[in-house]
This record gives C-alpha cells, sequence and structure tokens, in this order.
C-alpha cells in the first residue's frame, strides 16, 4: 500500500495536486482544535471587518472569525463526507457482493431495487425529510439517510467485480474445501474488491458532500452546526454579497472547490491506477 | 477437393511478393519508473513468394502477431520497429508501411495487402450492419456505383458460399463460425495480393475450421493472392500451408517447405514439436521440454533456445546462430546442427 | 470452388416467428423496462409515504398553525384545509386504510388545496410552475449532453490536440462546483458587473403570458443564465465521461481493424469511436436523471426561476405540507418518465440489446 502511494505520487501528476489540496483543507480541518473560539458563538470579534493580519479571512456580520469558522466547518463537511461514505460503502459491499456471488434471482431482485435507488430524485427525498423533521433534524441524522439513498451506484460496480471473481478458479477451490458463502465473500472476495471501494469512497464523498451545501444553502439542515454550506447559508442570510463583504462567502466557497478538485483528482488518478486496461495498455502485450 | 487444393505445390521460381529483412520491433514502457523493453521480434528475415501461403508457427507470445503487426504498419506506442525492413513487390522504396507516407498506406491496404485480425469474434463494429463494414472497407478501392458494388459484394460472398443476407445482419446475430467467414470475405473483397491472417481457425469447433482453412486455400487459388498464416496450431499448417516458418522468442529458427519441416525436422525445437504431435497408433511416451519460454523482457543470451537445448553448448550461450541453408530451401538457426552439417 | 461441403446457413434460420426474433425481443426489452418504470415509482412513492410516517411530529398540525399564525383564515377554510390534509397523510382509520388513501390521492394527483395559496390546489400550482422547469431542464441537459459528448469524443480521440487537452482541464476544474457557487457567479457577473441578462423571474413582469413575440423573446432571455449555469455544469461531467469512454473505444479491435483496413478517419471517429461510446453515455444520462433536481432546486432558487425547484423551496418556508408532498411525487414522476423514455431510445443506437 505505501509503496503504491509513493509511485502515485511520484509519477501521477493528478494525484499528486489531489493529495496536495486534500493535505491543505485536513490541515485546516485539524486547526479547529485550536480555535480560540467555541464555533456556536456570535459576536466574539468586531463584525463585517476585511481580511487583515489580525483577522486572516476577515469577520462575518455576525461577529465570527471567518478563519476559524471555516476551520469548524471544514472539519464537520469532511466528517460529514466520511460518515455518509462509510456506512454506504458497507451497504454497497453487502449488496454488491451478495449480488454479484449468488446471482439469480437474488441478483435481479436486488439488481431491481439497485437500479431505483439509482434514478430516484433524492433531493426532493430529502427536502421532505427535513420538512417532516424540521428541528429534530442533526447532521447526523442526515449523514444516515444520505448513506441509506446513496450507495445503488457503487453497489453495481462492485457487484460487477464479484461476478468476474466468481468465475475464478479460487472462488471453486475455496467452495470445494467447505467455505461458507459469507467467508468465502470476506476472506476470498473482499480483498479484491477494496481498491474499487477505496475509489468510490472518494466520489460518494464529493456527491453527499455536494448535496449537503445544496441542502445546507437553502437551510434545510440543521444550521447551527457549522458546515461549509451552512456558512454560506449565513452569508445568505445577512445577504454578504450585496454588503460587500465577500469574504464571507468567498472563502468557504474556495474551501469547498479545494476539496472537490482534490477527492475528484484522487479518484481519477486511483482509479486509472486500479484500471487492469489502462495497465495493460501501457505494457503492452506480446502474443 | 480440399485435399487437392492442399497437394497443389506452388510454383517453386515464383517471385517473392514480400520481404522481411532483419526486422526488429520492440515494446518499449516506462511506467511508474519501470523501464521495460520486450523485444517481441529480434531479428527475423524471410520472403512470401507469389501466390503461395507461407506458415508461421510458434507458441504462443513468440511474436507471431508482433510481426504481423509490423509488416501491416501498425506500428504505435509502446511497440516500435527498431531495426530492419519490409518491402512489397506493390510497394519500393520505403522499407516498410510504418515508413510510408499516408496517402500510400491508404493506396496499399485492403487493394494489395489485407489482414485478418486474431480474435476475430471482435473485430466487427458491434452496432452496425456487415453491409456497412464491407462500403468502409473496400467502396473506396472499388468505386463505381453503389448498386454495382452491391453487385460485386453478393458475388464475392457467393464465391465463399455465403448467403447475401449476412449483410443485412449485425455481427452478433451471426455465429462465431460464420461472423469468421464473413471477415474473411471481407479481407478479400478487393483481391489482395497479400493476405495475413493471424490465427484465422483458432476457437473455432473443428467442422467450421475445415471451412475456414478451405477457404483460404481456394481464395489463393482463385485470386491468386499469397497468404501469411500465423498460427500455433501445427495441424493447420500440415493442412494448408506451402512452406513453413517456426518461430521460437521472436526470431525465426527454421524454414522449409512444409513437407520437409514435417519430414525432416532439423532444429531441436521443430524437433520437439513435431515429434509432440499425436498420431494415431503410436503409443510412445512423450518427453517434455524442461522449462518455459523465455521472457521476452529478459531474453537468455546467444541461442535463445539453449537453456533448454538437448543439444546446447558452450557457444550457444554467447552467441546468436545464423540462418544457414542445409539443403536447398532449407534454412535453420542452429550451432549443433550447422556444425554437424559442416563435418 | 466447391470445396465446402456444408449446405450453406443463411441468416434468415436464426430468425424465426412470424414477428421475427428481434422484434420478440424488442418487446422484452420494453416489457422489463415498463416493469423497472412501475418499480421506481412503487419505492419512490413509498420511500415518501414512510418518511412522511416515520416523523414524530403531526405534520398536519404543523401546517395548520403555520398558516394560522400568519393571520387570519376563515375557520371553515382551515376546516376544509385539515380534512384533506388528514386525508393526504391518512391519521384517520387503520393503517391499511391510511395507506390506501394515499395512493389513491396521489394516482388522482390530488393533493388539496394549498395552504400558502389557498385555496388554489397543490396541483394548479404544480401545473404552472411545471411546464417552467420541464423546459429548462430538458433543454440545458439535452444541450449539455450533446455538446460534452461531441467535444468529449473528439478529446478522447486526438489525444494530442492542445485546444482539446486545455479543454479537458477545464472540464475537470468546472466538473465538481457545487451549482449554488456557479450559478451565483454568473449572477455576479451578468447581474452586477456587466449586466447585460435579466437575472430573476421567468419573463419580463409587464408582459402578459400569452403567446406573443415579446413574450417568447423575454422568456428565452430570462433562460439564458439558469440555463448557463446548468449546462456549464453538465457539459464538463459530460465531456469527461465521454473522453473516457472514447480512449477506452479506441482500443476495441474493432476500431484498430478499421483504421488498419485504410477507413477514412472521420468515418472510424463518427460510426466506429463515437457510435461504440454512445449507448453507454446514453445509460449515464438515464442515470444522472435522478440528480437533475439538484441543480434545477438551486438555480431556479438563485435566478427566481417560478418552476416547480422555487416551489418547492417556498413550500417549505411556508410549511405547506399538501405541496412539498405534491412536488416531490411529481418530481419522482418527471425522472422516471424521463428515464423510461431513454430506455426506450436506447434499442436505436445499441441493437444487441434485443438479443441480450
Amino acid at each position: 500500500m505505501a509503496a503504491i502511494l509513493r509511485d502515485l505520487l511520484r509519477y501521477n501528476a493528478e494525484f499528486r495536486i489531489g493529495a496536495a489540496l486534500i493535505s491543505v483543507v485536513l490541515l485546516l480541518s485539524v486547526l479547529a482544535s485550536f480555535s480560540p473560539y467555541p464555533p456556536q458563538d456570535v459576536y466574539v470579534v468586531p463584525p463585517d471587518v476585511p481580511p487583515s493580519l489580525t483577522y486572516w479571512f476577515g469577520t462575518t456580520s455576525r461577529g465570527q472569525d471567518v478563519f476559524w469558522q471555516l476551520t469548524f466547518a471544514i472539519r464537520n463537511t469532511l466528517l460529514f463526507g466520511c460518515t455518509v461514505a462509510l456506512i454506504s460503502r458497507l451497504l454497497a459491499l453487502v449488496v454488491g457482493l451478495v449480488s454479484g456471488y449468488k446471482g439469480g434471482w437474488i441478483d435481479r431482485v436486488l439488481m431491481s431495487v439497485n437500479d431505483t435507488f439509482i434514478v430516484i430524485p433524492l433531493l426532493p427525498i430529502l427536502v421532505l425529510f427535513y420538512f417532516v423533521m424540521r428541528d429534530r433534524m442533526s447532521w447526523l441524522l442526515l449523514a444516515l439517510i444520505m448513506a441509506c439513498l446513496g450507495w445503488a451506484y457503487d453497489a453495481r460496480l462492485i457487484r460487477a467485480v464479484a461476478m468476474s471473481l466468481k468465475a475464478r478458479e479460487f472462488t471453486q477451490s475455496s467452495l470445494f474445501s467447505g467455505m461458507s458463502t459469507r467467508e468465502i465473500l470476506v476472506q476470498e472476495h473482499l480483498p479484491y474488491v477494496m481498491p474499487i471501494v477505496f475509489s468510490t469512497t472518494m466520489n460518494n464523498m464529493v456527491w453527499s458532500i455536494g448535496l449537503e451545501v445544496t441542502l445546507a444553502v437553502l437551510g434545510f439542515t440543521d444550521i447551527n452546526t457549522p458546515t461549509i454550506g451552512g456558512m454560506i447559508y449565513w452569508a445568505n442570510q445577512h445577504t454578504a454579497m450585496v454588503a460587500g463583504v465577500w469574504w464571507w462567502i468567498a472563502f468557504p466557497t474556495i474551501a469547498v472547490i479545494m476539496t472537490f478538485i482534490g477527492l475528484f483528482l484522487l479518484a481519477v488518478s486511483m482509479n486509472d491506477y486500479i484500471d487492469p486496461r489502462s495497465r495493460l495498455r501501457s505494457f503492452g502485450e506480446v502474443s | 477437393m480440399l485435399a487437392e487444393a492442399t497437394q497443389a505445390e506452388p510454383p517453386e521460381e515464383a517471385q517473392p511478393v514480400l520481404w522481411v529483412r532483419d526486422l526488429k520491433a520492440h515494446f518499449r514502457t516506462d511506467r511508474f519508473g519501470i523501464k521495460r523493453v520486450v523485444k517481441a521480434v529480434d531479428g527475423i528475415s524471410f520472403a512470401v513468394r507469389r501466390g503461395e501461403i507461407y506458415g508461421l508457427a510458434g507458441e504462443s507470445s513468440s511474436g507471431k502477431t508482433t510481426l504481423l503487426k509490423a509488416i501491416v504498419g501498425a506500428v504505435r506506442p509502446p511497440l516500435e520497429v527498431v531495426g530492419g525492413q519490409v518491402d512489397f513487390a506493390f510497394l519500393a522504396g520505403y522499407g516498410g508501411l510504418h515508413r510510408a507516407p499516408p496517402a500510400e498506406v491508404a493506396r496499399i491496404r485492403w487493394r494489395h495487402l489485407s489482414y485478418i485480425m486474431q480474435g476475430s469474434m471482435n473485430v466487427l463494429n458491434p452496432v452496425r450492419r456487415l453491409r456497412s463494414a464491407f462500403v468502409d472497407f473496400a467502396y473506396p478501392h472499388i468505386g463505381g456505383s453503389r448498386r454495382q458494388f452491391e453487385r460485386e459484394v453478393v458475388a464475392h460472398l457467393a464465391r465463399l458460399k455465403l448467403d447475401a443476407s449476412v449483410l443485412a445482419a449485425y455481427p452478433h446475430e451471426l455465429s462465431g463460425g460464420m461472423r469468421q467467414r464473413a471477415t474473411i470475405a471481407l479481407a478479400t473483397i478487393c483481391r489482395p495480393d497479400v493476405i495475413l491472417a493471424d490465427e484465422p481457425t483458432t476457437a473455432l469447433d473443428v467442422v467450421v475450421q475445415k471451412e475456414v482453412l478451405g477457404m483460404i486455400s481456394s481464395i489463393r487459388r482463385e485470386i491468386g493472392s499469397s497468404v501469411l498464416l500465423v498460427t500455433h496450431d501445427l495441424g493447420v499448417h500440415a493442412h494448408v500451408s506451402d512452406r513453413l516458418g517456426i518461430m521460437y522468442a521472436g526470431r525465426l529458427i527454421e524454414e522449409a517447405a512444409k513437407v520437409e519441416i514435417f519430414r525432416n525436422p532439423l532444429h531441436p525445437y521443430t524437433r520437439h514439436l513435431i515429434t509432440s504431435l499425436p498420431r494415431i497408433g503410436d503409443d510412445v511416451s512423450r518427453e517434455g521440454l524442461v522449462g518455459a519460454p523465455p521472457n521476452l523482457a529478459d531474453p537468455p543470451p546467444g541461442c535463445r533456445f539453449h537453456p533448454r537445448c538437448p543439444l546446447a553448448m558452450e557457444i550457444c550461450k554467447c552467441e546468436v546462430p545464423a540462418m544457414l541453408e542445409t539443403a536447398p530451401g532449407h534454412r535453420v538457426a542452429c550451432f549443433a546442427v550447422n556444425r554437424s552439417e559442416e563435418a | 470452388m466447391a470445396s465446402l461441403g456444408r449446405p450453406v446457413v443463411s441468416v434468415r434460420t436464426l430468425r424465426s416467428g412470424v414477428l421475427g426474433a428481434p422484434m420478440i425481443g424488442y418487446l422484452a426489452y420494453v416489457g422489463r423496462r415498463l416493469a423497472q418504470f412501475v418499480l421506481v415509482v412503487f419505492i419512490g412513492i413509498n420511500l415518501a409515504y414512510v418518511i412522511t410516517h416515520a416523523s414524530p411530529i403531526d405534520p398536519v398540525e404543523q401546517s395548520i398553525s403555520a398558516v394560522t399564525s400568519y393571520g387570519n383564515t376563515a375557520p371553515e377554510a382551515i376546516e376544509q384545509m385539515r380534512t384533506s390534509l388528514r386525508e393526504l397523510y391518512g391519521l384517520g382509520g387503520s393503517p391499511v386504510a391510511q395507506y390506501l388513501v394515499f395512493w389513491k390521492r396521489i394516482l388522482g394527483v390530488d393533493f388539496g388545496p394549498s395552504m400558502s395559496a389557498f385555496p388554489t390546489p397543490v396541483s394548479t400550482l404544480i401545473g404552472r410552475a411545471l411546464p417552467w422547469t420541464a423546459g429548462l431542464l430538458v433543454v440545458s441537459t439535452i444541450v449539455a449532453w450533446g455538446l460534452g459528448s461531441l467535444l468529449g469524443g473528439l478529446a478522447g480521440y486526438y489525444r494530442n490536440s492542445r485546444g482539446l487537452k486545455l479543454m479537458g482541464v477545464i472540464a475537470m476544474g468546472l466538473h465538481p462546483i457545487p451549482y449554488y457557487i456557479l450559478a451565483l457567479v454568473l449572477l455576479i457577473v451578468f447581474g452586477f458587473i456587466w449586466p447585460v441578462l435579466p437575472i430573476s423571474g421567468g419573463s419580463a413582469m409587464n408582459l402578459p403570458q400569452t403567446l406573443t413575440f415579446d413574450f417568447v423573446i423575454s422568456v428565452l432571455q430570462h433562460a439564458i443564465l439558469p440555463a448557463l449555469s446548468l449546462i456549464l455544469i453538465g457539459v464538463g461531467s459530460w465531456f469527461l465521461g465521454m473522453r473516457a469512454l472514447v480512449s477506452n473505444v479506441v482500443t476495441e479491435d474493432y476500431v484498430v481493424y478499421a483504421e488498419l483496413a485504410g477507413v477514412r478517419p472521420w468515418r472510424v471517429l463518427s460510426s466506429y469511436v463515437m457510435r461504440n461510446a454512445l449507448p453507454p453515455q446514453l445509460t449515464g444520462l438515464a442515470i444522472s436523471l435522478g440528480g437533475i433536481f439538484n441543480g434545477a432546486v438551486i438555480t431556479e432558487k438563485v435566478f427566481g426561476y417560478p418552476g416547480v425547484g422555487s416551489l418547492l423551496v417556498d413550500a417549505v418556508y411556508a410549511g405547506d405540507y399538501g405541496l412539498v408532498l405534491g412536488v416531490t411525487t411529481v418530481s419522482i414522476l418527471g425522472v422516471s418518465i424521463g428515464v423510461l423514455v431513454i430506455d426506450l431510445l436506447y434499442p436505436l443506437l445499441d441493437p444487441r440489446i434485443k438479443v441480450s
């Protein structure tokens, strides 16, 4: 694993840029622990101060330091993305492996449900969810429901890998050696699907963070927990753009774009590394 | 009829139509810091005469397909032609299609030189009907009105015992054998001088194999094309080839008329290939070769066969044996054989 | 030349029956897609049902109180709303009866009167907003998909072209930007810095909404910015998707073979490369339709476009339960129909679907 990372860092420009961007974002989120102000408090600093040496990213109309606020926002947004990714990966793995390995009617039923979840428009459903939950909506609850709705596409990818694994010889030999389905899937197949799980994690995070920002900008999340979308929501509430407090929107925007491009580049470069076709192409085949 | 076709001896003094001289084609890759050079074709010389079926045999990854790619000019990274030349009777002065200007290449291909690709299951565009393949491939060369062209295609198909209805079919609607025969029809519609055929019978069942081989020999007879037939299957060569070249690890090691190779194989590797063919009524157990074919990224020095050769001598480990003629039309690259001939 | 002993096999023998195998295959395919369509609608509506019923708060009373807090609504009107909402929400009767009443309402496209725009029925409000959203989304999706696929296909085929490489870098940077940010940037640029385009509404306020020349021009002008923001985001991802597809297709045997055979380059590009990358790209479009509302809601909100996205957001702010449920249902239906249409078009691009 370490060797792969080193190779990617050395020879893949996309991976280098992606890793650099994500490192900056991670560093910011770690800084949240050193913030002099609690995230929820308002009017701790003079409001509407432009970026300066004292307040690097300026201050908000609510009297918060944009820099420290941003560290909390990034931390929470990343945590949110990771939580959704983690839970949805588990669902996608179970559905994908079982569907691909079992085949037959189990596969058909699971994939019909799967395809349904791929096409159902999630935003209206999530808005409806917010509508009935209102103040009880916490980011953990949102993460849970998004994970429950956002596994389908990746389950299909994992299923494709599982189907090809099923046809391989070692599956048969483990079957004859008396291993149970669960043992075969967990001990034999899981290691082969891990690369695709990693690369889909990045894409899933881009998806869930994007949706969270959308919901938060509209005010359809727990707006008291600072997230990137939440920051933009509050800036809009105070018409920051019109009032000329551009730094309140600009810095969270830059942060989220960095996160997105970083995750996206990591996913692309890892895919490139994993995809046997692109590897074969560069090594050439002899026959 | 089939037997007759295979018995027909090619005119011995026929002019060559394709010469390959000391051709070297290597794969060069550089990925994640690992540089590799795979010497898939490493100094091969031979000639194909007008109207003959020249067979090339050798196990998989002995460089057969790479050789064909280099001849047909399908040279793109990571494959590179690093030395030698390929000349055709119909194209002089460039030393190979990969060096010829695009206009020349466009003129030559299909009209004079056509190619039946390996794994023909996948060489036809899956989303278009076969008719469009004939139009795309051959219409620019044949010309005339569309209706005339269509008539010509149907006549050609009929000559190859194919129904005109294949033209309206998508590739997936045809069986494997039908698809292969349609591909051969596609490759021969322009009556080319040379046809390069890469494993045209592999993955077909025996009955269809026979049909396809019959097709190839009758094309040779009807059109007078030369065929460079590449397959690992010596049975196929025994059936249709006139002369036979044996490849091992990117080099040609023996060449002779088919009957000569089967009756009097000289190179230890050829001998191994021939004697390991199963024969009815023969129950002598056979000795396998020790070891595996060499890794072409790091081939052994000298004769590439020496680590597995029962006759290996000291010289085989450091010098490359040259192809020497031991009898008229019979060339072999082996120190042991050539020494004993001299003695 | 009579050396082939076997009788000639015609393709015709492969096709059988009155309809012929391809036709039957196509009908079976249509049947499967229709079944999938019904399943999507069924699961989607059930999801809406479960979410609304799993809620610990009573959305009906909450909505009523939200409406009454605004001021003086007639008591009869409130009663009428309550009855309609109770039925829609189904708090009366057994669980089975509740579930059935819910479906009856949905299938009858009857979500009762809107509370925020009483007494206009929810279905009327949605009906008024739907053409705006449908027009905006259909046009911008088709333009983004077509343009992205075309340019991405070219970029995958001509891998050494400088311009197309640059376009790839731009697409890569543009693709992950959230809709909201891009819409906001467009709003600032064309609304404040260089105010040449209308930045709000679906048409000019002073024009009657009839089919006059001025009205049509006004609608088009107002649509430019919302459509542009949707297209700019969309083009990037279709560009990248098609480029990746094409760079795989160009290594396929049939492409290599056609190039070797001297088939003209533009013909190889159009009929061999692009043509074979198109079916998966179309599947990609079907898969992405579910996410189409994310962009629509934000874009409509930012540009004050009078579509269902704005309707949904305003309904949430106003606590209009019937309207939220109505928009959710309609969007599930709309997307499912869109996917079905694409599924039915798919065999036109890929003949293999008829047999598999």
